[in-house]
């Protein structure tokens, strides 16, 4: 509305900033409370559950193909599958949960989940910052590229907000949503690539793998822990693709959810 | 100023296509307190929430030439999981009004005492009027959009209201719906009616209000 009365982009930009800085304070208000320890828990959380699995599995004392560390291996796939799982499981519900803020004019849908996706993201972000220290000086595992991580994970970020759009778009026109995407993100774990790495497959289940755009995030980040010690195949442009085509139809539809909403 | 053109808003409903407003256009000045009479159901909440820009027309547009509040009445506008206090920090940072002052506008008008620390679900309705009002207020809007509830809750509360509206009558608008003639009376000097989807203003309050009571 602003862009076609010819007001200038950037006050525009500034009240969709000044939104989501509060939107972001305001959930982490209400999903870890004002008191105590309440905002540690947004990194404990991931922290711990990605601990636990990597911990089990560094006991279990199985050893994984092509000598790769257990510890590491398992705590870098859990974490950003924390963070799509988080995002997803929680976008068919950020409408409904956050209905009430629509009625101030200049909160869109857009900042409710920009607001909610980049706490997930920062939560994990600070995770997997404490397990590269912890994995560095405990075991000498520094990872070899770091920038690929962080790349990796802001892809996933981008990815999973742009499906989460989606959800939250189908959202307000049917409860289907809230109800499957539990069970997909559920079932859709051994698929995901959190767990596998490509070389382990079979040339042609290895092709089947890389059409699925989360592979690629997870061989990212273990190619910026691992570096050449392990082969690793992605593809950037391909994931890069996903996360347009998901965001911009994301907004699409978020746009026009607003239209059709009634408060 | 604020401009309706041609505003028309339907709804899908389990009984189908339902249109509630039919075409309005009308006009509302800054320094205009507007009463908007309607019987039950004949889209007064909608008209507001329409003129707030918090749902869009179907057909039509709503110029906006001044800030618009939200929509003042009982559901919407806060969060009810946290407090009263946490709300007022919130409608400063997204309104972008100095943190610690907005705070203590509320905290003042809104007289809540120890409850302005807990969640607001905890609030009675009175209680969660006062707090709607006393945030609104403090952003300071131009024009003030405001649902029936408001006006005949709680009186003593209710005449602190007609008061700091009326030291901002220069330069605030009012626009009140109420389903009352009383209500309309007391806050405003012009009114409009809405019936079958149309509003028609009238410039004499009297016959305003007149006409609402013989249809």
């Amino acid at each position: 509305m602003r862009a076609a009365t010819g007001a200038p982009v950037l006050p525009g930009l500034r009240v969709q900033l000044r939104v989501v800085g509060a939107l972001t304070l305001r959930e982490l208000g209400t999903r870890f409370g004002r008191d105590n320890l309440g905002y540690i828990w947004l990194f404990l959380e991931p922290a711990l559950l990605g601990g636990a699995i990597g911990l089990v599995h560094h006991l279990s004392g199985h050893a994984l193909p092509g000598g790769v560390d257990v510890g590491t291996f398992w705590v870098i796939g859990y974490v950003p599958y924390y963070l799509l799982r988080g995002v997803l499981n929680r976008g068919p519900s950020a409408i409904a949960a956050n209905q009430s803020l629509l009625y101030h004019r200049h909160v869109t849908l857009l900042d409710i989940l920009l607001a909610r996706n980049l706490l997930e993201g920062a939560a994990t972000a600070g995770a997997l910052l404490g397990f590269a220290l912890f994995f560095g000086l405990v075991a000498g595992e520094w990872p070899r590229e770091p920038a690929k991580i962080v790349l990796g994970m802001l892809l996933m970020l981008g990815f999973a907000h742009g499906a989460a759009m989606l959800l939250a778009t189908g959202s307000v026109y049917s409860e289907i949503f809230d109800r499957v995407t539990h069970l997909f993100t559920y079932l859709s774990l051994p698929i995901t690539g959190a767990f596998f790495m490509v070389f382990w497959l079979p040339t042609e289940l290895q092709r089947a793998a890389l059409w699925v755009p989360t592979v690629h995030v997870f061989e990212l980040v273990r190619d910026g822990q691992y570096g050449t010690l392990v082969p690793t195949s992605y593809d950037v442009p391909y994931l890069l693709g996903w996360v347009a085509a998901l965001n911009l139809l994301g907004m699409a539809g978020l746009r026009r959810a607003r239209r059709d909403l009634a408060l | 100023m604020i401009a309706l053109r041609g505003v028309h808003k339907s709804y899908h409903t389990r009984l189908g296509h339902r249109e509630v407003l039919g075409g309005v256009d009308c006009v509302f000045r800054p320094g205009e307190q507007v009463g908007i009479l309607g019987r039950n159901g004949a889209g007064k909440s909608t008209l507001l929430r329409v003129v707030a820009g918090v749902e869009r027309p179907t057909r039509g547009r709503v110029e906006r030439g001044m800030s618009v509040s939200w929509p003042l009445g009982f559901a919407g506008a806060m969060h009810y999981s946290i407090s009263g206090a946490d709300n007022a920090r919130f409608i400063a940072r997204i309104y972008g009004k100095p943190l610690v002052a907005t705070l203590d506008f509320v905290e003042d008008f809104a007289e809540l005492g120890e409850y302005f620390g807990m969640p607001v679900r905890t609030y009675s309705s009175g209680m969660m009027m006062r707090l709607g009002f006393a945030l609104s207020l403090a952003v300071d809007f131009d024009c003030y959009l405001v649902d029936e509830v408001v006006a005949v809750g709680d009186t003593r509360f209710g005449e602190r209201c007609r008061k700091a509206l009326a030291e901002r009558r220069e330069r605030s608008a009012l626009l009140l719906v109420s389903h009352q003639a009383e209500t309309v009376r007391a806050f405003c000097t012009s009114a409009a009616i809405l019936h079958g989807g149309r509003l028609t203003r009238y410039d004499d309050l009297d016959q305003a209000i007149a006409q609402y009571e013989a249809g």
